[in-house]
């Protein structure tokens, strides 16, 4: 326990230290208590801005910590969507069938991603292909699903639907209990704790480290006896099931999902949030996907058709100008303050005035 | 999403000669690969050279497009219309390297995500400006018929045009100064630079060729598409598969052979199931054959010709 | 995955012969030829060091030896075990240590992160045992100091002491060093020959690929020298270092690169 808690608290992401996790915790409190001055109909907007941010890790922990980047994720939200929507939907008149939905979207998420991920890291590519296959993989999988319109394409009771997508999905329940506005917004917001918490422990762990150690040399890595290639496909299905949570979150939410999940432009938008956020941070990933999350939706309900050039322009921008991300940057320098103010107050010792 | 499914093979029952039977089957080839091909070949200059994958590829190709209905419909004849789009997109592509694309050599990973950013700018700039359509241009030439087939000399005519853009790109790097000095840069940039070669304006030129490609292909399948701001699409899937096979160790036989290999798996697939299932043994024929050539089947020559030596 | 732990106790018990072997390596790139039918036999804690002049093939033999390229013909044994058709990391599984000739710690991560991404995995108290070679180098290198510091803040010798210390951390049999005192001072070279030595004559077996001819005629009892890719000559040291075939191809051609 006081392992994990140490793990939890190490340096391989931004904030340390007890001001920080009493911040996290009112943070949590904050949401926590959001439902009791909210509606239901703005606590589902706001469990809407914050139910991407699995996926949004998960691409992190892929690109930011282990040197991989995938522009495909929508590919495994929309399996992961499709297939709950499918074996809930037909198991509908059991108790245990949105269960039963949950577990088959995320085992075909990660087994997808398995099997994807064989050919790809097992080919031993280079860096390139692996995002531009994933994205072909997302954009075949949403040509696939558009042509499925008609009754002949249909799962047991479920119609695949075509471009219109798969609609009536059933929202979870456990128990009594249907996870619909306010409780929906609860169990987001605990996935999302959840995720946060277990993967940071997880890049401060072992597993974590030699993570980072084949992001800054491959051959070095598996010179020191990793097989880079099981590392590689570890974490890619690992980020791949964080996107199906996503995906399985999503159409909790709106009880659809349309082959356009898939598309060209919502395969980009996750690369934007990482990106943006600073990718080598879990805590500003999360920030930035909120954030981010947020803006479009705004945008877009005004039926405005900039949206997309405007997170393209800032994508480039970053990019460009800021590549280790806004956040991440911001949260650094604030971070480098608080350091050096430290510094000058505790002499240094003599370990680190070095030889 | 390929020839093929433009250009309808006209079959009529019954009478079948044998002679016609090959030359169908062996356009159907043809076009399939010259589809490819034409998609492919800016990218996989760019990649070649500069090792950077330009993910606004679709988006260079829609603007060659764009270019050409522009030209056509104010009367300019339709192949002085597509040199037009090769030096408008050249152009374009020399002002966003320097804008831009210089400052990530030597960081693939972040040029993929600008590029990306790039495309997304571009298409939704294209519908913000110029509305979800532009003016069609019309099939030049007409179709020959050969026994129970018809051919479309238009596409007959991209096969040519492949044919001798491949030509043209081999003298280019084989002959020309600038060709030389590419090929010097490509090797080691840094004995380039200290021998007085100008590095900066060969990666230039080699985006602007690049992008002049694109546009150039834009223009040239114009007329067998719809011309829209997101059709940049529906060229990502086969021309990032033609040079995921191809792989970059060289360049121009990388994808004239994976262009012509992938060619020979996509056209049965796409004649007897469908288009979209001949893109999709596409992507399952590239997954195969990174597993077994990594570096794509550029990479065969390489590996042949030490054992040719033994 | 295989279990190292079970790997390593069948090779502990299969005892006798050389710990690593090299049969008839061949490799080719293209025209040229790099390893030329290299025979090799390394017994249990014995220090090699193996010389030879620019392009001499060591590179490539070494790459060979630790799998980074495979042969064209020929066979590798590690331990008694045929291990030519294994992956690298395999061969590091079954107790192959390795640094290059440029130095590849991870410069973002502190020294003690470098050194726990180099530790096993699983290895718990049990692993005491093989814990011993690496502890010893940890304190004669004294890198203890220093391990909060980014491995990109060491000086220059003591980047190559850690490097030296990850490549032991998971305890091999064998380790293999690719001229491990480049770019050192005379002093730091003797000490790092001190330390070697220790470690061999505790039982660690070594292989070091180098240029400082000082520095082999510290070390080394038995020298192999490779020429044009096959062993030109291999001896104890002051008769190697005596033959003047042995000078007009190493120490010659050194000179002339020198000069």
């Amino acid at each position: 326990m006081m392992r994990m808690l140490q793990l939890l608290n190490g340096p391989h992401d931004l904030g340390r230290g007890r001001g920080f996790w009493s911040g996290m915790v009112l943070l949590a409190a904050a949401f926590l208590a959001y439902p009791t001055i909210a509606s239901s109909f703005s606590a589902t907007n706001v469990a809407y801005y914050l139910l991407n941010i699995p996926m949004a890790l998960g691409l992190s922990l892929l690109w930011g910590y282990g040197g991989v980047l995938s522009f495909g994720q929508v590919a495994f939200y929309g399996i992961a969507g499709y297939t709950y929507g499918i074996v809930a939907g037909n198991l509908q008149d059991f108790a245990w069938g949105t269960e039963a939905g949950v577990l088959a979207a995320l085992l075909a998420a990660g087994l997808s991603a398995a099997a994807f991920g064989y050919f790809l890291f097992y080919g031993r590519v280079a860096a390139w292909i692996v995002p531009i296959l994933t994205l072909v993989l997302a954009l075949l999988l949403a040509t696939f699903l558009g042509l499925t319109a008609g009754y002949q394409w249909r799962v047991g009771d479920i119609q695949l639907g075509g471009y219109n997508g798969m609609t009536g999905i059933p929202a979870l329940q456990i128990g009594g209990l249907t996870f619909q506005d306010y409780a929906f917004f609860y169990l987001v917001v605990a996935i999302v704790a959840i995720c946060y918490v277990a993967l940071r422990i997880w890049v401060n762990a072992h597993r974590g480290q030699v993570l980072m150690a084949i992001r800054e040399d491959v051959l070095r890595t598996e010179l020191l006896g990793y097989d880079v290639r099981l590392e590689q496909l570890r974490v890619f299905v690992i980020a791949s099931v964080l996107a199906g949570v996503s995906g399985l979150l999503y159409v909790q939410w709106g009880n659809y999902i349309t082959p356009s999940a898939m598309g060209l432009q919502q395969a980009a938008l996750p690369v934007i949030w990482v990106a943006v956020g600073g990718r080598d941070s879990l805590l500003a990933v999360a920030i930035a996907t909120f954030l981010l999350n947020q803006l479009t939706y705004i945008l877009s309900s005004g039926g405005n058709q900039s949206a997309l050039v405007i997170v393209g322009a800032l994508l480039v921008a970053v990019m460009m100008f800021a590549p280790e991300g806004i956040i991440a940057g911001l949260g650094r320098l604030h971070w480098l303050h608080w350091l050096r103010a430290r510094r000058r107050a505790v002499p240094s010792g003599p370990a680190s005035s070095g030889k | 999403m390929s020839g093929s499914e433009r250009i309808p093979l006209s079959r009529r029952e019954g009478g079948s000669k044998v002679l016609p039977e090959l030359a169908s089957i062996l356009y159907q080839f043809g076009t399939n690969a010259a589809f490819l091909l034409l998609s492919a070949l800016g990218l996989i200059v760019i990649l070649g050279m500069m090792n950077i994958i330009n993910l606004a590829h679709g988006e260079f190709m829609m603007l060659g497009a764009y270019v050409a209905s522009f030209a056509v419909h104010r009367g300019i004849p339709f192949p002085l219309a597509v040199i037009l789009a090769f030096f408008a997109t050249g152009a374009f592509g020399i002002v966003l390297e320097r804008l831009v694309i210089r400052r990530f050599y030597g960081r693939e990973l972040g040029a993929l995500v600008t590029t990306w950013g790039i495309s997304l700018i571009l298409a939704q700039g294209a519908l913000l400006l110029f509305g979800p359509y532009m003016p069609p241009i019309p099939i030049p030439g007409g179709a020959v018929s050969e026994g129970v087939f018809s051919f479309s000399v238009y596409w007959l005519i991209l096969i040519g045009i492949s044919i001798v853009l491949v030509v043209a790109l081999t003298l280019v790097y084989r002959a020309t100064p600038f060709g030389l000095q590419a090929r010097a840069t490509m090797q080691n940039p840094s004995i380039a630079r200290s021998l007085g070669i100008r590095t900066g304006r060969v990666y230039m030129l080699t985006f602007g060729l690049g992008a002049g490609l694109a546009g150039l292909s834009g223009a040239l399948l114009a007329p067998a598409t719809s011309i829209a701001p997101f059709m940049g699409q529906q060229f990502v899937a086969p021309a990032f598969i033609t040079v995921v096979v191809g792989g970059g160790a060289n360049v121009i036989a990388g994808a004239v052979g994976s262009s012509t290999f992938l060619s020979l798996i996509e056209t049965p697939v796409s004649l007897t199931l469908g288009t979209f299932y001949g893109t999709m043994a596409l992507l399952v024929m590239a997954l195969l054959i990174i597993r077994v050539l990594p570096a794509g089947i550029s990479s065969l020559g390489a590996r042949l010709r030490p054992a040719v030596a033994r | 995955m295989v279990n190292d732990a079970m790997v390593n106790d069948a090779m502990v018990t299969g005892g006798g012969g050389p710990v690593l072997k090299a049969e008839r390596l061949c490799k080719r790139f293209g025209g040229v030829v790099a390893s030329d039918q290299i025979d090799f036999n390394l017994e249990r804690g014995e220090m090699r060091c193996v010389i030879g002049p620019n392009g001499a093939g060591k590179s490539t033999f070494f790459a060979l030896l630790c799998g980074i390229l495979p042969p064209d013909s020929g066979r590798v044994i590690l331990k008694g075990r045929d291990v030519t058709h294994l992956p690298a990391f395999r061969r590091v599984r079954m107790g192959l240590g390795l640094t290059f000739q440029t130095n590849r710690a991870f410069h973002a991560l502190t020294v003690a992160e470098n050194l726990e991404t180099a530790r096993r995995a699983s290895a718990s108290a049990s692993g005491a045992a093989d814990d011993a070679h690496f502890r010893a180098a940890f304190g004669a290198f004294d890198l203890a100091a220093s391990s909060h510091l980014p491995a990109r803040e060491l000086p220059h010798h003591q980047l190559q002491w850690l490097e030296i210390c990850m490549a032991l951390r998971r305890g091999p049999d064998v380790l293999l060093l690719d001229e491990p005192t480049a770019g050192m001072s005379p002093g730091e070279t003797m000490y790092t020959a001190d330390v070697l030595k220790t470690l061999s004559r505790e039982g660690l077996a070594l292989i070091v690929v180098e240029h400082d001819v000082a520095f082999v005629r510290k070390v080394a009892e038995t020298v192999t020298v490779l020429h044009q890719g096959s062993v030109f000559a291999e001896g104890p040291v002051e008769v190697i270092t005596q033959r003047e075939d042995v000078r007009q191809i190493y120490l010659g051609r050194t000179r002339e690169a020198a000069a």
